[in-house]
């Protein structure tokens, strides 16, 4: 089944904990704080609970907001002296929880005590307070996100429409864009880690990317090429060509740097994850150096200057035999690690092909960049699966995965990396990835 | 529900329908299987308790979990009432055993296995297509244990937006957000009331 260029996987998936305790009904995805050791997981019973990653036990349970099930969770980056959560739920409305935070937040991160149940004793004050609720859906939320400078806030739904929500002070967000580009639910947001520039996945098989343009958001890029829904989009994090196996620029051909070169002038790309049980990377075509006029193809179609063109950079080696509901990229490793119905964790990651000779290219002149556009058989890396673990989630559906910094006492080192599960079955489960060789 | 769609469906006889529990009938199950074991295997007691293992079954003994049969799936969905007819699902032909389809794990490492079952909607565009499917889909999930991943479609064909509702009936989080709207809850729960 699998090629014969693969490596044997001689990396596991290994389980680390189960967050206590679990819900008894379907949970539906689990987001990290962005600075403390916590996440917060969306839960079919209408409730938040947020769980330690330190204890792994439940912190607090967010009642009393929503009227169904809760869908998403998207914690506000970049806030000081509070934790402010935003809860997307199929009531078709976005709740805003604030809950006041003691101490320097890099302080709260290492000096965590650790004992259990040292939480248990809080009163109210120390629990989330609801804050305001955004109104304006008119069915289910399915996802929502806050863009990394927490300047805004994107929500989607089954009505095809897609909200961006500016908060201009604490509890008081304006409506600044609605885009109704799909032609079906939009199932999952995402903004880019360096830019304002947002992405939305639906269940009419496409993906759109909308930016800002003279006051008015609009849609800069359409993705084609999924057959069935698009459950999930999420952005490469920020300056990754310099951390993961691109940084290591010794001993690479001129080919090769070239490439990374080119890279990262794309920026950060965009992992989508299917129905159609395909996870494909896409790559933006850089705007400076995009010479139309070597090519066969004149823009005439592109009249305005802020389209961009995303075209496809790789199809992941395809080991999911159902719906891929969900696809994370590691900000430290670079690897993808995605999950879905068929209840398995699968783990890639990308390499030089080693097939390519070096030099082979050099020929026909020296960078040409046009070369690379849309054939994948161009490409000079490769990705390849690392590990995958079946039945993770006993026979349940996993809904979600994502990954989070390892923070429980048996962490290895500073950039440790733990990947977090959400299922059918009411678990959140924790792996850790073990070499075994 | 202004207009019915069909005033006048096929109506099969009860005794025409599929079933192994009159064994003296001379009617045999139609699917073409043998079924010459189909009597050994017990009808629901898997159904209760999906994660009894038999004690002697050794690893190799790949068979211990393919313990449900089409007839049994058959005999959970036949008996849905349909919305607009006070008659079942089976007597209408809606749903048939020859549509109803287990397939085993992909993998010998995976242990889910997956129910196809394809519906007839009484006439091309039967409007109910998808409230029928979603019962279908809805009594299978409350029925098998959770290893069986349940698709239910439109046969092909035989509905004039037959792609559009396989993708809704094939769609987990529509399903999950339709069960907490109350008055299809209402529609449902009405067509599954006939169910044992």
């Amino acid at each position: 089944m699998s090629p014969p260029q693969e490596e044997p996987c001689t990396t596991t998936i290994q389980p680390l904990a189960t967050l206590s305790p679990p819900s008894s009904s379907r949970v539906w995805q689990s987001t990290p704080h962005p600075t403390l050791p916590i996440i917060a997981t969306a839960c079919s019973d209408r409730t938040v609970r947020v769980y330690s990653l330190t204890s792994f036990t439940l912190l607090h349970s967010i009642t009393g907001g929503h009227k169904r099930s809760i869908r998403a969770v998207s914690w506000k980056p970049g806030v000081t002296g509070q934790s402010v959560l935003a809860t997307g739920s199929f009531d078709a409305s976005v709740g805003i929880w604030r809950r006041a935070e003691g101490g320097g937040q890099e302080e709260d991160y290492t000096h965590r005590r650790r004992g259990d149940g040292d939480e248990e004793e809080e009163d109210d004050e120390d629990d989330y307070q609801f804050s305001c609720i955004l109104d304006g859906h008119e069915s289910e939320i399915k996802s929502l996100s806050w863009s990394p400078s927490g300047q805004y806030l994107a929500t989607c739904s089954r009505d095809k429409s897609v909200w961006v929500w500016e908060e201009l002070e604490d509890d008081n967000f304006e409506t600044i864009a609605v885009l109704q580009e799909h032609e079906g639910d939009v199932k999952c947001v995402a903004w880019h880690s360096e830019e304002d520039l947002l992405a939305s996945a639906s269940y009419d098989d496409t993906v759109r990317l909308y930016r800002e343009d003279a006051d008015d958001w609009v849609q800069v890029a359409m993705i084609d090429g999924h057959k069935k829904t698009v459950w999930w989009v999420e952005f490469e994090g920020s300056g990754m060509p310099m951390r993961d196996f691109r940084a290591e620029r010794e001993g690479i051909s001129e080919e090769q740097k070239g490439y990374v070169e080119l890279m990262e002038r794309s920026g950060p790309r965009l992992a989508t994850a299917s129905d159609d049980c395909t996870v494909r990377i896409w790559r933006r075509k850089p705007r400076e150096g995009a010479a139309p006029s070597n090519s066969g193809m004149p823009s005439i179609i592109r009249s305005v200057a802020i389209d961009e063109d995303w075209y496809l950079d790789a199809i992941l080696p395809q080991r999911h035999e159902r719906a891929v509901y969900s696809v994370s990229w590691s900000r430290k490793s670079g690897m993808i690690v995605s999950a879905g119905s068929d209840g398995k964790i699968v783990v890639y990651k990308e390499r030089w092909k080693s097939a390519v000779p070096n030099g082979v290219k050099a020929e026909d002149g020296t960078e040409n960049p046009e070369a690379m556009q849309g054939v994948e058989d161009s490409a000079l890396t490769e990705w390849v699966v690392v590990a995958e673990m079946y039945s993770a989630h006993d026979v349940f559906e996993i809904n979600h995965v994502c990954w989070a910094m390892r923070s429980d006492k048996g962490r290895r080192s500073e950039d440790e990396e733990v990947i977090v599960t959400t299922g059918d079955d009411g678990e959140v489960k924790v792996w850790v990835l073990e070499k075994s060789s | 529900m202004d207009d019915k769609d069909n005033a006048n469906p096929t109506i099969l006889n009860a005794s025409d329908l599929p079933s192994r529990r009159r064994e003296s009938s001379v009617k045999q199950r139609d699917d073409g299987g043998t079924g010459l074991f189909d009597n050994l295997v017990p009808h629901h007691i898997y159904l209760r308790d999906p994660f009894e293992q038999p004690l002697s079954a050794s690893d190799s003994d790949d068979d211990s979990v393919e313990d449900i049969d089409e007839q049994e799936i058959y005999d959970l969905i036949s008996s849905i009432s349909d919305p607009e007819h006070p008659l079942s699902l089976g007597s209408l032909a809606v749903v048939n055993l020859p549509d109803i389809r287990i397939l085993p794990p992909p993998s010998p490492l995976s242990s889910i296995s997956t129910v196809v079952v394809e519906i007839t909607p009484t006439i091309t565009h039967c409007s109910l297509a998808t409230v029928i499917g979603l019962g279908v889909r809805v009594r299978l999930e409350q029925a098998l244990p959770p290893r069986f991943r349940i698709d239910v479609r439109i046969k092909k064909g035989t509905h004039s937006t037959d792609e559009a509702v396989n993708k809704q009936l094939g769609d987990k989080e529509r399903v999950a957000a339709a069960l907490e709207n109350g008055t299809l809850m209402g529609v449902l729960r009405k067509m599954l009331s006939t169910c044992e």
